[in-house]
């Protein structure tokens, strides 16, 4: 690759990258950094020094029954709401959807979802739930949505059945939705989760991408891919949703059925010969869903496909070198899977 | 190509003393960061919106500085947060379809103003965000920002084989879709169908 000059600038200069600098240099950052020294100092922090600090003996008395007595009523207060916390504020599209034994029937009725607390929609009803400092979701028809946690820095719901559409602009790692076969993190994303009576799952992500686990099972979802998953085993492979049929049906086949090992080959290579470049996304998943034996085949053919930083050998990888798949998978632009190794840890203690 | 220690651990030290409180190191890092952060919006919403939105994402990243587990990550983390910031955008102004349609948006604006340069620069950008996500980024950073590759690396947190990469690509497909447009070809928009 002759390309110094667009990797650092230096080498011959490429005439038309620099007139591109040039013509775009325009639209460049140009704006001086707010005044965050100002912004502390208008923060409502009262500081009462001792010049200030004069009153009676009287007064004082009197503020510190008055604090108990706020304090106790706050602690007493706490320990009997076991929905304390953030609540989501939903709102009716169409039907009537309810929490409880709450129906709201109006456009213009509200309510709001606390912690345990569960939002149904029945076949003809459709709701929405937003919290400003998350996202906004909306509920689809025959669905049932609980609350298990909220409080700021960790949302955490539980879709028992239904869709779910999920606009989540809250920091990565911060929202979180558990199913009947996995759970899910957002890792800043817009998505659809759909969950049927049997549990099994599908998630879908239009913006961003998304974190799905079970038991140590783990699948990166980005934008364009679709992921499916079921009880007791967890989340599928991960597939960009214009993949052809062919290779869609063999995944879901390798995924989820009972079948021998001789059918089991006979699917990886479909999927090995079928996959487009594009599809580095599911072969990567795959080499750490393969045995031992099959893994240089995968490795084989994702190397064709999207070429290994060299940072990373086919040794390191075959052995699952955790740094090395990481890296491979960064270098496939999907999104830094740093942030899902810090993410996933955080939400796992909570 | 590692980059130097002197560099990450200042800025390690900035993270620290911003976390601590102090405001003037997170102005410094605003200085190191605010091209990254402008050039991220820059590709994903329209550019009469981007100032704002990089005061917005700093102001957020202020306060949730707190939340951040490893600094030596903090260009990740705030790369992140301008991206989930990018989507809120078309989350609030209700018209995810606008993601969809940069190219349009860009000609609009352009038909405004009559410098022929400037309407160059606008088609330019237009094409700019047809890209893959995977090369828009980079290249923007590369040709708006004026990053080097190393130091966008750096930024976001990726090796630099897959910036070096992404930008020699991404580059290659913007040359392909300027020629087409040169020959009043252009194929239909991308940004949808990465």
């Amino acid at each position: 690759m002759k390309d110094d000059y667009l990797w650092d600038g230096s080498g011959e200069p490429d005439p038309e990258v620099q007139k591109l600098e040039n013509l775009l240099g325009r639209y460049r950052h140009d704006q001086p950094a707010p005044a965050f020294d100002q912004l502390s100092e208008e923060r409502p922090a009262p500081r009462w020094g001792f010049a200030s600090f004069r009153f009676s003996f009287q007064i004082a008395a009197v503020a510190a029954v008055l604090l108990i007595g706020v304090a106790a009523f706050l602690i007493i207060r706490a320990r009997l709401a076991s929905n304390a916390g953030p609540a989501w504020e939903i709102a009716r599209i169409e039907g009537a959807p309810r929490v409880g034994w709450h129906s709201l029937s109006a456009n213009s009725e509200t309510a709001k979802l606390k912690v345990g607390q569960t939002l149904v929609t029945d076949n003809t009803s459709r709701a929405s739930i937003t919290l400003d400092e998350t996202g906004r979701i909306e509920v689809d028809a025959a669905s049932r949505l609980r609350v298990v946690a909220s409080r700021p820095g960790h949302e955490r719901l539980s879709l028992e059945r239904g869709t779910i559409h999920a606009t989540i602009w809250a920091p990565p790692g911060e929202f979180v939705v558990d199913t009947p076969s996995a759970v899910a993190v957002d890792l800043g994303c817009v998505y659809t989760l759909h969950v049927d009576d049997s549990g099994a799952g599908l998630l879908r992500t239009t913006m961003g991408w998304v974190g799905f686990k079970l038991n140590g099972r783990e699948s990166f979802i980005p934008a364009g891919a679709v992921c499916a998953t079921r009880p007791k085993i967890g989340p599928g492979t991960p597939y960009l949703e214009d993949a052809p049929t062919s290779f869609r049906d063999a995944l879901t086949k390798f995924d989820f059925a009972k079948i021998t090992p001789q059918e089991r080959n006979v699917l990886l290579g479909i999927l090995l010969v079928d996959a487009r470049k594009e599809d580095a996304l599911t072969l990567w998943h795959l080499l750490s869903r393969v045995s031992d034996t099959d893994r240089p085949g995968v490795y084989d053919r994702l190397a064709a496909l999207a070429p290994p930083p060299k940072d990373v050998t086919s040794e390191g990888v075959l052995h699952l070198d955790q740094k090395m798949l990481d890296s491979w998978w960064n270098s496939l632009g999907y999104g830094d899977v740093y942030l899902w190794h810090v993410y996933e840890r955080t939400w796992s203690e909570k | 190509m590692a980059q130097p220690t002197t560099d990450t651990s200042a800025e390690d030290a900035l993270v620290n003393a911003a976390r601590a409180g102090d405001r003037s190191a997170f102005g410094l890092l605003y200085d190191r960061y605010a091209r990254m952060v402008h050039g991220i919006l820059l590709c994903r919403v329209p550019p009469r919106e981007v100032d704002d939105l990089v005061q917005e994402v700093f102001l957020l990243a202020l306060r949730k500085l707190d939340s951040l587990r490893d600094i030596s990550r903090f260009g990740a983390w705030l790369s992140t947060i301008t991206r989930n910031r990018a989507n809120d955008y078309f989350r609030r102004s209700d018209s995810l379809d606008r993601a969809t349609d940069p190219e349009a948006e860009e000609l609009a604006e352009s038909r405004t103003n009559d410098h022929v340069v400037e309407q160059e620069a606008a088609m330019t950008l237009a094409v700019l965000r047809t890209l893959p996500e995977t090369y828009r980024e980079p290249l923007t950073l590369r040709l708006v920002e004026g990053m080097t590759g190393p130091e966008i690396a750096m930024r976001i947190g990726l090796t630099h084989g897959s910036v070096r990469v992404n930008l020699h690509r991404g580059m290659q497909m913007l040359r392909e879709k300027l020629a087409e447009r040169v020959q009043g070809n252009l194929p239909e928009k991308t940004l949808g169908a990465e």
